[in-house]
């Protein structure tokens, strides 16, 4: 018995040796691997062109080498880049692998939001850059961040660790879209502006059959339009129901009365969800809305109201929606969901709304914010500071030179896009994973509001036309209790609000959870973001 | 098959079996048909609510965009090339280690097989299986898919276990024969493995075809990724918002397209099946020899 024993432990330890023994050659081998190619990249001749190894952009497909758009870059710049292909779909997982096995690119986008831009400086991929350096290298792109105020989200004790970019879709409200013919069927002339409005309305359309089938088959909404209705009150405490119930993180901060804070956890917010739970108890609620309206296809589109089934829609964007057809372009047929409900419902009708006036005369939809994905410069790169400087000048470029943004980002004149007495003509209609075989999308490194409202005038015209007043994510500094706590959080707050609005739970639990969320987190990630804050704009 | 007339508990029995078997069936077919009819019905009624098991009109917008697809066609030509390769290597190289870990007279047994046991409980992680990968080069190719799990520890164990019922005497008449040892192997130990070998080249098979990370880990190149990979990339690429412009407007049907790609890729392996089936019905548990 003991011999076996002895037996036994003996291999384990010998075998535990040999693994040790493996583990240390590859180990080794891997060193000497990683090391040995970085040392005549960096005692290249400096006229050379710089090397340098690109993922800032949205990898939706494989840019095939040698795209006419690559030569132009890497002419203009006197570079060379070795362009990676990260899956969109599955990006922190795989950046997660390479980052850890010591696999860097030099510029990179920082997904999946700004408050990675703390992980990865934690774990020494992002290099801080400092402020003169971009002023001098990018002027014209520092101004525009300055513009926006966005050096906030891209900024960890106070330094600068990313490029932040700009979404000019973010300056426009998400829309609430009602079907107008529904509302001629009730009576109803004018779109519902105040809270009393709106309830009126849900309630004739739950009651007075709006799609005159002769059954009480339709509800008024359901969870795209919630945020909206909680806007009445104030900052929405979730701003997205849908994203909520898979986990994914949805916490917006705001500022009251100078301290930085969670909009969740707002009193009115209990007042808010008081209300929805008397919809809810009134059949004005679809009840399927846990599930969400949208059972399929892209996330903008409402089976729910494509199928008869509910009268007000929100969480899309107006070019989503955009039911005026552009005169200029033969073939338009309007905004993607627009075509989708013509399709389903053909006398139908829609009607862009306003977001409800709540008691103390607050409304509005959710909206994005211009804050997009930050770029960030890791610390390979930063080694180099040939590479620093190409980078930052590409991100002038996009900024300043126009012809450069055609070019880069909306692909090769007269193969892609024409102009015609004076208006851009897109020649192009390809998926986003074709586009960026052709290098499309791939070398803009900073989308320029300014030409992006330039190329698609009529579109912004219309959203112009449409827009109503939104919230905006306050943007707070990233810091790593947020990372920490947040997840759990999120299902807190989702767990807590689903059930008021169910009646499971009274709306007084409101005042429970709010002592629940500051003790799981809420109050240390409250602490360090005004610690962080007050830091960066130097109190 | 047999002559006597059945009693009233086995018709009992067997009718409670059929109707749980139909329902099975019915359950796993319904869905089926409703993607099979919705790959090729127009978007209207893609976004209704309800049943489709029937088509009633017809668009096959959704094909034409899978067929135009070049990396569809050129994954597919992957994943099989890949199938094929590992079903190859891992039932030679299982085979191979098992049979004289199976053989009381090989040195140090206990050792050796203690030693392999032991990597089912022990990994690296997939941190160093990854550097381990890119250290020896296989980055951005096929092998980087079929080396790491050539041999499986498990399947290796199950193929030893196997090898080792089968009865000495069978190997001593044939050496009193004159046979030798590479002989025995190939005519006798391998006829009377091919149950369990079976068994481990569909596991493998299985396993390589619906595999998607190790790809995605691996391989940079598009046109070297596995049809997983790019059936993945589809159906999600419909959901993420892509820049809000009017370029990400053309009006793509994207839920008939991924409809449409999961029917294309699915077929093939429907068809595969009742091939693979025979191996099994036939017995990968049935041993070859008696008592």
């Amino acid at each position: 018995m003991s011999r076996k024993i002895v037996k036994a432990a003996s291999i384990i330890l010998s075998s535990a040796m040999l693994a040790g023994l493996l583990a240390a050659c590859s180990k080794n081998e891997e060193a000497s691997l990683t090391t040995a190619p970085a040392t005549p990249a960096g005692s290249t001749t400096p006229q050379g062109p710089v090397q340098l190894d690109w993922l800032a952009y949205n990898s939706f497909g494989q840019m095939d080498p040698d795209t006419k758009i690559e030569k132009y870059v890497s002419e203009k710049f006197n570079a060379k880049f070795n362009v990676w292909f990260i899956d969109t779909n599955k990006w922190v997982d795989t950046m997660n692998v390479k980052l850890a096995a010591g696999e860097m690119p030099d510029v990179m986008l920082i997904k999946p939001d700004f408050n990675t831009v703390s992980k990865y400086v934690a774990n020494g991929v992002l290099a801080p850059i400092s402020e003169d350096t971009i002023r001098k290298n990018a002027p014209n792109y520092a101004k525009l961040i300055d513009k926006y105020n966005l050096w906030n989200t891209v900024k960890v004790d106070g330094k600068i660790y990313g490029l932040p970019s700009v979404n000019i879709n973010g300056d426009y409200p998400t829309v609430l879209i009602w079907r107008q013919d529904w509302l001629k069927n009730v009576g109803i002339t004018k779109t519902p502006e105040t809270l009393q409005e709106f309830e009126d309305a849900l309630t004739k359309i739950r009651n007075n059959d709006p799609d005159k089938n002769g059954k009480k088959d339709t509800y008024g909404l359901s969870d795209y339009a919630l945020p909206a209705i909680l806007g009445a009150f104030g900052y929405p405490g979730i701003s997205d129901f849908k994203n909520a119930g898979k986990g994914i993180v949805n916490l917006d901060y705001i500022q009251k009365e100078g301290k930085i804070t969670f909009a969740a956890i707002q009193p009115e917010m209990k007042e808010a969800l008081k209300l929805l739970n008397k919809w809810y108890k009134a059949e004005l609620i679809d009840p399927e809305f846990i599930t969400s309206e949208n059972t399929g296809g892209y996330w903008a589109d409402s089976n729910a109201l494509l199928n008869n089934r509910i009268a007000l829609t929100g969480k899309g964007m107006f070019y989503h929606w955009r039911d005026k057809l552009n005169p200029d372009v033969p073939t338009d047929k309007g905004g993607g969901q627009f075509q989708n409900f013509q399709k389903s419902q053909p006398n139908g009708e829609i009607a862009f709304g306003k977001p409800p006036v709540g008691p103390n005369g607050k409304s509005g939809t959710i909206q994005w914010g211009v804050n997009s994905t930050p770029i960030g410069i890791t610390t390979k790169a930063a080694k180099d500071p040939r590479k620093v400087e190409t980078i930052l000048k590409m991100a002038e470029a996009s900024i300043t030179d126009y012809s450069y943004f055609k070019n880069t980002f909306r692909g090769v004149e007269g193969e892609e896009w024409k102009e015609e007495g004076g208006k851009f003509v897109n020649l192009n209609n390809k998926t986003a994973a074709e586009n960026a075989k052709k290098g499309i999308a791939v070398f803009h490194m900073i989308e320029s509001p300014d030409w992006n409202k330039k190329i698609d005038a009529y579109n912004y015209q219309f959203g112009d036309s449409v827009k109503t007043t939104g919230y905006v994510p306050f943007l707070a500094p990233t810091v790593d209790s947020f990372t920490k706590y947040a997840v759990n959080l999120t299902k807190l707050t989702d767990e807590v609000y689903l059930k008021i609005i169910l009646g499971e739970a009274s709306p007084d639990s409101f005042d429970d959870f709010v002592k629940k969320f500051k003790a799981n987190g809420g109050d240390e990630i409250e602490k360090d973001v005004n610690a962080a804050y007050n830091k960066n704009i130097g109190k | 098959m047999y002559a006597h007339k059945k009693s009233k508990s086995d018709i009992l029995f067997l009718s409670v079996v059929y109707s749980v078997l139909t329902v099975l069936s019915i359950g796993t077919l319904l869905p089926f048909f409703q993607i099979l009819t919705l790959s090729m019905s127009p978007i209207d009624v893609v976004n209704s609510y309800g049943f489709h098991f029937i088509p009633t009109s017809f668009d096959f917008a959704g094909y034409r965009q899978v067929f135009h697809n070049q990396l569809i066609w050129i994954s597919y030509g992957n994943t099989i090339m890949r199938t094929g390769l590992a079903i190859l290597l891992t039932v030679t190289l299982t085979f191979l280690g098992a049979y004289p870990l199976s053989k009381k007279t090989l040195p140090h047994r206990t050792f050796w097989t203690g030693f392999i046991v032991l990597t089912m409980f022990f990994s690296g992680g997939l941190i160093p299986l990854y550097m381990l990968v890119k250290g020896l080069g296989l980055m951005n190719s096929m092998w980087s898919l079929i080396l790491p799990g050539a041999v499986s520890t498990f399947l290796l164990l199950i193929v030893r276990n196997f090898v080792h019922e089968i009865p000495v005497a069978l190997e001593e008449s044939a050496k009193m024969d004159g046979a030798n040892d590479i002989y025995i192997l190939r005519k006798i130990i391998l006829p009377l493995s091919m149950p369990v070998l079976a068994t481990v080249a569909l596991y493998t098979g299985v396993h390589h075809w619906n595999a998607w990370f190790d790809s995605m880990l691996y391989i940079q190149s598009e046109k070297k990724q596995v049809l997983q990979m790019i059936l993945r990339k589809i159906v999600l690429d419909g959901d993420i918002a892509a820049a809000g412009t009017e370029m990400a407007q053309s009006a793509v049907n994207t839920q008939s397209m991924k409809l449409a790609t999961l029917v294309v890729s699915i077929i093939p392996i429907i068809c595969v099946y009742p091939f693979l089936q025979k191996y099994f019905v036939k017995g990968t548990l049935i041993g070859s020899i008696k008592g």
